[in-house]
């Protein structure tokens, strides 16, 4: 390979780039390959990372346009419909245009920088609609300000964008309480892949307000919900606010913080949490009471989130690399730990409360909690959660080494056992990329409670390949692959869809999961978008797409299913 | 081989029924949906068996209609256009109830009074809606998104429903949630697009049989209390319910109107057997009537598993300064009436006693819907206006409103009474229920269960979202066997 080859991307012909520019306007698309660069890294791809190296020009688009209104993207999408040119649409940018493009080359990249505005604030039915591009931060600070909030941020970033997780992600430290973002949409209005406009929820009916989830009849937001991205561009979404008991305003600055990891301050890593809010930790001698004790808290219906954050802690709460590989190694952080949110929002009586059964259910279940007392140097250090349970502002300032992915598995709190037994396998087999993909092995795995009585949590296993080198990121593919290959064999939760997202090839080579959910996506595309030009190749792939899916893909899917005691799948027989 | 005779094969002959009796009794319900006989009702055991059927059915192109109790009350199963009723009352098992997790896996044919009495003795409890039938279906209803009596609580009231197990249109197996491997079941999410289980919502079993759900239960806290506070009129209720959410207090929050207050209260009728009933005359209504509020709000607290008696203490006080700042007395039972708290503890979690209502007339014909909480009092003076219009005496519309997630929105049933055996009263009640129907939409009334002429009237005004499930019923139902006549008109 010429390592000085340059990649180009395909390009539009002339004719179609000149009616994109119509729309926008010229100022607002470009096909300058220096930009186009910016938009062909995703933050947590490793396939995307793997095609840099192989000089595949497949993550690049062709041109980015920069529309500012519901009608140019719906004017966007039928153009490309019209010519059959693939879209894909672009917020922060974390997905790959396709792990698997089905189709040819080249692609043009909507990006909704421009639709940055929270439209209305409506206190009476608790509720805000925002412009896809309004992120956690922008939404939660207007909203706090008439006593109001979201029910929480990402813990990734709280620039995450909330139209971009309503297609895919949006867990919080707060999903005990509030459920994940999924729980949380009264409605979207929505450019489909044919240039349709759809509305859901209540507004799907001209006369009716904008208050509640549910259209007449059978519900097509719950469709939407995890389709990242192929099954339509949202341009406008309302979203739930919940009372917030906390001040007007959170100590911080509201567009995150600098990206530097020399930058603290103490009113930001070490700020007390927001008023009428407290913060416990726990610690546990061993996964099994780690799990009982999760289990009592999320029963006994206090505090508003209960998370094990496990390794997290160590990349989170450290100041450089090296701080967070020494904490690593020394278990600086106890092992089993985990934390609940607490807030007053009836009064300062519910915090009381709250303190007194935290206690007893600590006491009863073999744990300790931290406290000036006990750990106060780990307390202190675990202080910037405080306002980070509630408004993630640090994300994009953790100590952690190139995050890449991440295996999810969900279920009843016993999820834990599984995780860490399913990871630990997965390590011990493969080895680990870097020594925080051990988070879960010999440490309590993520365990986040998604359900008010914790009968659904989230756990997760991270893996931090170097990025500069294919062996690394392959290794680190192997490790997901292997995780998810046990994960269905053992039938565990809801497999690789744990997180409601499904990308290809895994989700035509299971048909385990449903059974047959492969036909079912399918058959949404095939309603959605008849012309297959919204981000294909992503989700699902048609029998056609799947019987040119390249042998050796086919093999090694083949090995991991029989490694997993899975029959293998011949394509050529599948539906 | 005729249809009887491969359905006799498939859940054997004793099983399947098309006596002219039978077909009868499944033509029509209590509401105003037109009959319309089925040809053949059958009554299997299990998917395999209801598998075998789908397949029949989408061969010969029969419609087929799921049956769970028949007591939807709105039309839901009537089969417009034949075909064979699927009653799944012989799959009553509850397959599981889950005391470390707190959930049920329980089949199409459970019954609320069923569930709880299961329950309950085990320290837990199933959330019910108000006004259920004791034998309506758990399963039915909770797809059907009958919002329960905690609807007011974003987090108890609300997603209680986990896993399920479809027999698709086409007969094919499909399981949403983390039970889609067949596996432990643990939550909605999943399989791949995050919450497909709400596709077959509101549905009213035109995308599949659904044969097994999984459902959340609570702790049954030996520590609940219900207080109430009385209105002249709803313009009053409005601020002071929304500072009382705002708060969080409380699992349920619903009000009654004088008329439905009095017939829970009324001791001389029962809850009937079956809908429509028997009218009965009771003095014991009249005279109670006379002394009730216009509307009475109940306010349900609960405690939880550890020091429940301090949780409901807490609540309570700080309920007690709300209405203290309001100026708004705060009552433990109503007037006269001592016995309230305790009616109001035991209709929370078995809710039918509010079905005596349909004693007055013999048939009750709401009209539910949601609107924004400051809706409430509008949507009133236009059903009481066109009562008015309809020569319905105001006084005969019960009335029930119920919070939604902390004021977000009101659900609201406002009940018309007929003696159906008046031919007379019954088109009266029908056209008045009819053009309220309408009137009530063009103020902006959601019927998110359109049932019956709902449907119509609703889709019309969303006619880019009926074109896309229209869409997505064509793709998955391709024969149209499916409950057909509903919702894709």
């Amino acid at each position: 390979m010429d390592a000085k080859k340059k990649v180009a991307p395909k390009y539009l012909s002339p004719e179609i780039y000149q009616s994109l520019e119509d729309i926008v306007g010229k100022e607002y698309i470009t096909q300058d390959r220096a930009i186009l660069e910016t938009y062909s890294k995703f933050s947590i791809d490793i396939s995307g990372y793997l095609k840099k190296h192989a000089k595949d020009p497949s993550n690049i688009p062709a041109c980015v346009v920069l529309p500012s209104t519901t009608e140019e993207i719906q004017a966007i999408v039928r153009l490309a419909n019209k010519h059959k040119v693939p879209f894909v649409p672009f917020t922060n940018g974390q997905l790959g245009i396709a792990n698997y493009p089905t189709k040819p080359l080249p692609t043009i990249c909507i990006h909704f920088s421009r639709m940055n505005k929270i439209l209305e604030i409506n206190t009476k039915n608790m509720s805000a609609k925002i412009q896809p591009y309004v992120d956690y931060g922008q939404l939660q600070a207007d909203a706090m300000k008439v006593g109001l909030w979201n029910g929480g941020t990402p813990l990734s970033t709280s620039l995450c964008k909330i139209s971009s997780q309503t297609a895919l992600a949006g867990l919080y430290q707060t999903s005990m309480k509030y459920g994940t973002l999924g729980k949380n949409i009264v409605s979207l209005k929505m450019v489909l892949p044919d240039g349709e406009i759809l509305k859901t929820g209540s507004i799907s009916v001209d006369s009716v307000d904008d208050f509640w989830e549910y259209a007449p009849g059978p519900d097509i937001y719950g469709l939407f919900r995890g389709c990242a991205g192929t099954l339509g561009i949202i341009t406008e979404l309302t979203t739930k606010l919940h009372p917030w008991a906390g001040e007007k305003e959170l100590p911080e600055p509201p567009a995150g913080r600098p990206s530097i990891h020399t930058y603290r301050e103490d009113k930001y890593d070490h700020a007390p949490p927001p008023k009428l809010h407290r913060l416990y930790w726990a610690e546990y001698n061993d996964i099994d009471s780690e799990i009982k004790a999760l289990r009592e808290v999320a029963h006994s219906g206090i505090g508003i989130g209960l998370n094990a954050a496990g390794i997290y802690n160590s990349y989170y709460c450290s100041t450089t690399q090296e701080q967070t590989i020494k904490r690593t190694k020394e278990n600086f952080f106890p092992p089993y730990n985990f934390y609940v949110i607490c807030t007053g929002i009836t009064s300062h009586k519910q915090l009381d409360y709250a303190d007194k059964v935290i206690n007893k259910i600590i006491k009863e279940t073999g744990g300790t909690l931290l406290s000036k007392d006990h750990k106060p140097d780990v307390l202190k250090v675990l202080s910037t959660w405080n306002l980070d349970c509630i408004r993630h502002v640090c994300g994009y300032r953790m100590s952690r080494y190139s995050y890449l992915d991440t295996w999810f598995c969900s279920g009843v709190p016993a999820v834990g056992n599984d995780a860490q037994e399913i990871w630990s396998e997965a390590i011990n087999t493969i080895g680990e990329t870097y020594i925080t993909d051990r988070g879960g092995v010999d440490t309590t795995p993520f365990l986040y409670a998604s359900d008010p009585c914790g009968r659904n949590f989230f756990t997760e296993a991270d893996v931090y390949p170097n990025p500069m080198d294919p062996q690394s990121l392959q290794q680190a593919q192997q490790l997901m692959m292997f995780s998810i290959g046990r994960t269905i064999a053992k039938k565990i939760g809801p497999g690789v869809t744990a997180f409601g997202a499904s990308f290809e090839p895994l989700t035509s080579f299971f048909p385990e999961i449903g059974p047959n959910f492969h036909l079912f996506m399918r058959k949404l595309r095939k309603v959605f978008d008849p012309n297959g030009v919204c981000s294909p190749g992503r989700q699902i792939f048609t029998k056609e797409e799947l019987l040119a899916v390249p042998p050796p893909l086919v093999e090694a899917i083949n090995q991991l299913r029989q490694m997993n005691g899975l029959d293998t799948i011949d394509i050529s027989k599948m539906e | 081989m005729n249809l009887k005779s491969n359905l006799e094969k498939i859940v054997g002959s004793e099983f399947v029924k098309d006596d002219y009796e039978t077909l009868n009794k499944y033509s029509s319900d209590q509401s105003f949906v037109k009959p319309s006989k089925p040809d053949i009702v059958i009554f299997p055991h299990n998917v395999e068996q209801i598998q075998k059927v789908v397949k029949l059915a989408n061969q010969n192109n029969t419609p087929i209609i799921p049956y769970s109790s028949g007591l939807n009350l709105h039309g839901a199963t009537i089969p417009q256009q034949g075909g064979i009723i699927l009653n799944l009352s012989r799959m009553d098992k509850i397959i599981e109830i889950n005391e470390k997790d707190w959930f049920v896996i329980i089949e199409s044919g459970v019954t609320y009074q069923q569930l709880q009495d299961s329950l309950l003795p085990k320290g837990l409890r199933l959330m019910v809606p108000f006004g259920i039938p004791p034998k309506r279906s758990v399963l039915s209803s909770y797809l059907e998104r009958d919002p329960v009596m905690a609807a007011a609580s974003f987090e108890y009231g609300n997603y209680l429903q986990m896993d399920m197990e479809i027999v698709l249109p086409d007969g094919e197996l499909f399981r949403t949630g983390c039970w889609n491997l067949g596996g432990r079941p643990g939550g909605y999410y999943g399989p791949g697009v995050n919450m497909p289980f709400r596709f077959w919502t509101g549905a009213q079993g035109t995308l599949g049989i659904i044969t097994k759900i999984i459902i959340s239960i609570q702790h049954l806290s030996p520590v609940r209390k219900y207080f109430f506070l009385c209105f002249d009129n709803l313009e009053a209720v409005i601020e002071p319910l929304r500072k009382i959410q705002m708060k969080e207090i409380g699992w349920e929050c619903f009000g009654l109107n004088r008329f439905n207050l009095t017939a829970l209260l009324t001791d001389d009728w029962k809850v009937p057997e079956s809908f429509p009933t028997t009218k009965i005359a009771s003095s014991k209504f009249d005279k109670l009537l006379k002394s009730l509020p216009a509307w009475t709000v109940a306010i349900g607290l609960t405690g939880s598993t550890n020091f429940p008696e301090e949780k409901v203490a807490y609540e309570e006080e700080a309920l007690r300064q709300i209405c203290k700042d309001v100026g708004l007395e705060l009552l433990e039972s109503l007037p006269d009436h001592s016995e309230t708290n305790q009616i109001f503890l035991e209709e929370s979690l078995r809710s039918w006693g509010i079905l005596k209502k349909f004693c007055y007339k013999g048939s009750v014909h709401d009209l539910s819907f949601k609107v924004p909480l400051d809706k409430l009092p509008s949507m009133e003076r236009l059903m009481l206006k066109l009562a008015k219009e309809g020569n319905y005496s105001q006084g005969d519309i019960g009335g029930y409103f119920l919070i939604l997630e902390r004021g977000r929105g009101v659900h609201i049933e406002f009940d018309l009474h007929c003696n159906l055996k008046d031919k007379q009263e019954r088109k009266n009640v029908e056209e008045l229920w009819n053009k309220s129907s309408q009137y009530l939409l063009e103020e902006g009334a959601l019927y998110d269960r359109p049932y019956g002429i709902w449907s119509e009237l609703t889709y019309k005004k969303a006619s880019n979202y009926h074109h896309k499930i229209k869409q997505l019923k064509d793709e998955f139902d391709p024969k149209g066997i499916m409950n057909p006549g509903k919702i894709y008109i």
